[in-house]
């Protein structure tokens, strides 16, 4: 491959991450970054770092080194927040703010994400997993291919939040199908077309929640817009509707198209290396290093998306990143990082058995979910809806097969799928 | 060993509770990490402080003491230790030189 004579001049690595071969599979140009321009600055002015040591020590020195832009600066940093709905709601979402807003908004939230929080969701994601791959059992025993990212991968998280948020499960659906272009819309090099997509989603999703949060004044269950409207309910002066409506959507663009994609790549690794299933057939704590390992060998949002502000000039690498500049990680690049995961580009679970979460046995940090105060709100979540799908899916349909090749969506941000077909193996072929 | 979690900086990420569910726990209220033991065992020592390295902000701190006998867990130590603490530990986040396990 002449990857070098492609990206000798690389001037700009989100365009590159844009382009059909990157769709197809980002890792060669990714390592061709790591190790030509770590410290990549792109046309826009963007600077995109990719190795794991210098990426892990950004999101760890977010709030110190770094920043997030202020409520004044928006304008210089999302030139287009004023005239869009997508851009400004994202400027008030819990991963824009800095403590204290930062500590407390984050704080309401996390009693309904703690450990034991979600543990107790398990027999519900359980049944919801049972009851997913029971409807897509039939035209699979018939010889039918399913699509396995509509009717399960999305399914699920999307279930699951609807039961968070106690929501009707049409409705969910009906918000659901807007959330890929909002995620574009939101991609630092959008065009225009695609912010305006993104805007004309946004805004049903900013109406619908407008009106949830009105029927849990009147009506409060036990959810978690319901929780948070009481919140707000006894603290006016310091969360108001618009944050709240930018909380819950921050929540719904964080959580689903991102767990998705995960459960895709479950799947794909699960019948790419037939050799490695033998993780999923034993006790939880090989389940666990299987799904470690697929977070880190496909990282669902490759790069970050909130800009982080270089507080002073600071010196990477032999580059100087300078005040004020707005620093991106190639999380994705980091996770296929030599210097932290030996044989990077092997799908292998060895490397997360019996360790803490989200550390490898030589006590290198997995990226996909952050580092620092933004670490993903919904880790534990996500893990869990893998935990509790992988060893179901290969119980129930051991012989699942490729049907096609899965489509990928031709985002250079979010390394998510179109659709996954997949088959049952006729027996004894 | 003395171990301190700094509740104004805990991010609620729990990963500490999953790390070592015996020693760290979630508040109810609002998910902030606090410790379930009183004394820390010998033999959780190295846990503890791959724990403490793990945590996405380093709100746990790990004060080695030479009596070693009397290790008393507090959740509410006495200010200057945990500054002290806390300073060390931003000055080691030292763009360059850093290591990913710091």
């Amino acid at each position: 491959m002449d990857v070098q004579e492609t990206m000798a001049a690389c001037r700009d690595a989100f365009a590159e991450l844009a382009s059909p071969a990157c769709i197809n599979d980002p890792y060669p140009f990714m390592r061709w970054l790591r190790e030509h321009d770590p410290v990549h600055r792109a046309a826009s002015g963007l600077f995109l770092l990719s190795r794991h040591a210098d990426i892990y020590w950004v999101l760890k020195a977010t709030g110190d080194a770094f920043r997030g832009p202020a409520p004044g600066e928006l304008a210089r940093y999302f030139p287009r927040a004023a005239t869009s709905l997508s851009l400004s709601l994202l400027a008030s979402t819990l991963a824009m703010k800095e403590p204290p807003t930062h500590t407390r908004l984050r704080r309401l939230i996390s009693r309904d994400f703690t450990v034991r929080e979600i543990d107790n969701l398990r027999p519900t994601i359980a049944r919801i997993v049972a009851a997913r791959l029971d409807a897509m059992a039939p035209a699979l025993e018939r010889g039918e291919a399913v699509d396995l990212h509509r009717e399960f991968a999305l399914a699920l998280p999307m279930l699951v939040f609807a039961e968070l948020f106690g929501m009707p499960q049409d409705d969910m659906f009906g918000l659901a199908a807007g959330i890929g272009a909002i995620l574009e819309g939101l991609s630092p090099h959008a065009s225009d077309p695609q912010l305006a997509a993104a805007d004309a989603a946004s805004a049903k999703v900013h109406a619908y929640f407008g009106d949830l949060i009105q029927r849990k004044r009147t009506d409060p269950r036990h959810d978690i817009v319901s929780m948070l409207v009481g919140a707000h309910d006894d603290d006016a002066d310091t969360l108001s509707d618009a944050e709240l409506i930018s909380m819950l959507w921050g929540m719904l663009l964080g959580g689903f198209a991102t767990t998705a994609s995960s459960i895709d790549h479950a799947v794909l690794a699960m019948l790419a290396f037939p050799e490695q299933r033998h993780w999923l057939q034993g006790d939880a704590v090989g389940v666990k290093a299987f799904v470690e390992e697929v977070l880190r060998c496909d990282a669902p949002a490759m790069f970050s998306s909130i800009p982080r502000i270089a507080q002073r000039d600071i010196e990477l690498g032999g580059v100087v990143i300078p005040k004020n500049a707005d620093v991106r990680v190639l999380i994705a690049a980091g996770n296929r990082d030599p210097d932290a995961f030996a044989d990077p580009d092997r799908f292998d679970p060895a490397r997360f058995y019996g360790t803490s979460p989200g550390m490898s046995s030589d006590g290198k940090i997995m990226l996909s979910f952050g580092h620092g105060i933004h670490f993903c709100l919904g880790a534990q979540l996500a893990r869990v809806q893998l935990a509790e799908s992988l060893p179901r899916i290969q119980a129930r349909f051991p012989t699942l097969a490729l049907a096609e090749q899965p489509t990928r969506e031709p985002s250079a941000f979010l390394r998510t799928f179109r659709a996954l077909p997949v088959r049952l193996q006729a027996q004894g072929g | 060993m003395r171990v301190v979690v700094d509740q104004d900086l805990c991010g609620t990420t729990g990963q500490c509770a999953l790390t070592l569910p015996g020693t760290f726990r979630q508040r109810e209220p609002d998910g902030v990490a606090e410790l379930c033991v009183a004394t820390i065992p010998q033999a959780l020592h190295a846990a503890v402080r791959l724990a403490a390295s793990q945590c996405p902000v380093a709100a746990i701190l790990v004060i080695e003491s030479d009596a070693g006998d009397e290790e008393l867990a507090s959740a509410d130590p006495a200010p200057s230790p945990v500054e002290v603490e806390r300073h060390a530990a931003k000055d080691q986040r030292n763009p360059g030189g850093h290591d990913g396990t710091v």
